[in-house]
């Protein structure tokens, strides 16, 4: 008990006192969660309101195909873009392998079926006399989409938020990808597993108390927008 | 004769195979209000929708102020630029009431101070200026109406089409509309053309009144319209029964389920017990209105029935709300459909 209290206190006073080693690993976590969820974003809401909208052959299965890889696992994520961007892959020659890059594009390939599932499902749900509306007080058809993303857009943001909060938490994709070096690639969630392995628990309590706040802090942000689109 | 606006040829509008619209040839004016009138699913709603070209017919051609209409894209968006569509209860995006009037200047493109003096021009029109800020999914069914009524007008179009304008809205909200109706056709010139059931109102307020039943346009206005089913069959005559139970005698070469409709015109009234009993009912009159020539009942007799009976005749009656009467349908006054 003792020893959990000690490290506990020794990572308040690492936070407290803004260590160096833990700022760098944060900051890396943050910047790259941000990109992939940013790219993300761009590919997942216009994906998401194209097949809401749209009327083709096989739409139910790609919205189920979508919805059982909400369920992706990390690792299986990690392993798909190892086998294209190890040097033995189509994409070698471009040295990806255990770069940010790396952890972007695979964060990316696990988080556009979040958003994309979520934005269909928001787009769904507006009214279809808002499409309406626009277009018969002439808007074109991308003003009408911009009405209607408008009307969805605090559950567009709460989808953004969400799949932010799974990539920034995420470990398996971190560590096969970006090989957790120090300083580039180590993010909070492969930073932790590190000092675990190495019986060294102070720095990870602490990127765990940093974590578990941007988690509650994304969640604060997801209720926000969830409340508002149901207002 | 006006100029023709609207002119549909051979119109359908098919859903999985079920028409609901079949209109063989129909004209509409140029500048005049038009009542369309029809009970619920004749068809009013999809036709404002096609005349909207908002939804595209299944067969048949639409001709618009002499043209041919092609319903591909890019010619598409010049037409709806010439007729605005208020929907039935309306939706407001979710913004303020200034920035929905404003919407549709702004996709036009016109200079933000012309934008704002219009929008306050519209906004005194509907007498809602006093809203101008208020978030607009905040209002009343009729100030809605009225907002949304504003925002059609920002596009300055030809053609003003409302759908049931007045089914959502209290008494004092009907005066309005009913002036911004008035207003928009005489002093504006735009052509209106408004979907109701209700026969009196459209009266008032339309120059010509188009009666729509199951798709197809009717010789007058169907009233006292009710769901029935033929059960018994005695010699030539058949009865039918409606849900509640009310049994009439009918002449029809059909079995099963029938709607009908009663003439209220051909309807007769009487404060005693007719002599003959054949399709009568004992009611209760539950409201009057004062037509040009005639008197309008509203006789609760199991089921609600439209009388109309000539002032004159009403005037011997010497009845009033909440007397008792016996209405007779002649056979003859039951349309089946």
């Amino acid at each position: 008990m003792t020893f959990l209290t000690d490290s506990f206190l020794s990572a308040i006073l690492l936070i407290w006192t803004l260590n160096h080693d833990l700022l760098v690993i944060v900051g890396v976590s943050l910047k790259m969660s941000s990109i992939s969820t940013f790219a993300a974003g761009l590919l997942g809401v216009p994906s998401g309101f194209l097949i809401a909208f749209s009327e083709f052959r096989g739409k139910r299965l790609v919205i189920t195909l979508l919805n059982t890889l909400l369920a992706l696992p990390t690792v299986v994520v990690g392993l798909f873009v190892y086998a294209f961007i190890s040097r033995r892959g189509i994409f070698g020659t471009y040295d990806l392998l255990y770069t940010q890059k790396a952890i972007i594009i695979g964060q990316i390939i696990l988080i556009v079926p979040i958003i994309t599932t979520f934005t269909i499902s928001a787009v769904s749900r507006i009214d279809d006399r808002y499409r309406k509306a626009a277009l018969t007080l002439g808007a074109n058809l991308m003003q009408t989409a911009r009405v209607i993303i408008r009307e969805a857009r605090f559950a567009i943001m709460a989808a953004i938020v969400m799949a932010f909060g799974r990539v920034i938490a995420e470990v398996g994709i971190s560590m096969m990808l970006g090989g957790n070096a120090k300083g580039f690639t180590r993010t909070m969630t492969t930073a932790m597993a590190l000092e675990y392995d190495k019986g060294e628990f102070v720095l990870s309590v602490a990127l765990g108390i940093v974590l578990l706040c941007v988690s509650f802090g994304v969640n604060v942000f997801c209720n926000y927008f969830q409340g508002r689109s149901r207002l | 004769m006006k100029p023709i606006l609207y002119q549909l040829k051979n119109l359908v509008k098919a859903y999985d195979g079920r028409v609901v619209l079949d209109l063989k040839r129909l004209f509409l004016e140029k500048g005049k209000v038009i009542g369309l009138l029809g009970p619920n699913g004749a068809g009013k709603t999809t036709l404002l929708e096609i005349l909207a070209f908002l939804l595209p017919p299944t067969s048949g051609e639409i001709w618009f102020k002499q043209e041919k209409v092609h319903l591909n894209v890019g010619k598409l968006m010049k037409l709806r630029r010439k007729v605005v569509l208020v929907q039935q209860q309306p939706l407001l995006f979710t913004t303020t009431v200034f920035k929905n009037v404003e919407f549709p200047l702004k996709v036009r493109k016109t200079p933000k101070g012309k934008r704002s003096r219009m929008v306050d021009e519209l906004l005194d029109l509907v007498d809602m200026r006093s809203f101008r800020d208020a978030d607009a999914h905040k209002l009343s069914g009729g100030q809605t109406q009225r907002v949304a009524i504003a925002r059609a007008l920002a596009c300055s179009p030809e053609v003003v089409l409302l759908d049931e304008p007045m089914s959502s809205v209290d008494v004092e909200n009907q005066v309005t509309l009913a002036r911004i109706i008035h207003e928009i056709s005489r002093q504006r010139g735009m052509s209106v053309v408004f979907t109701s059931h209700d026969v009196v109102q459209t009266s008032r307020l339309a120059d010509d009144s188009i009666f729509l039943l199951d798709g197809k346009v009717a010789k007058s206005a169907y009233e006292n319209i009710f769901s029935a089913r033929i059960e018994t069959v005695t010699g030539d005559h058949k009865f039918c029964t409606l849900p509640n139970g009310l049994q009439l005698k009918i002449k029809s070469e059909k079995t099963g389920p029938i709607r009908i409709s009663i003439a209220p015109g051909e309807l007769r009234l009487s404060p005693n017990t007719p002599k003959r009993s054949e399709n009568t009912v004992k009611g209760k009159i539950v409201q009057l209105n004062e037509e040009r020539i005639h008197v309008r009942a509203l006789v609760d007799a199991e089921v609600p029935l439209n009388v109309l009976i000539p002032k004159e005749s009403f005037n011997r009656y010497d009845t009033g709300i909440g007397d008792d009467v016996w209405v007779t349908c002649p056979v003859e006054s039951i349309d089946i459909f």
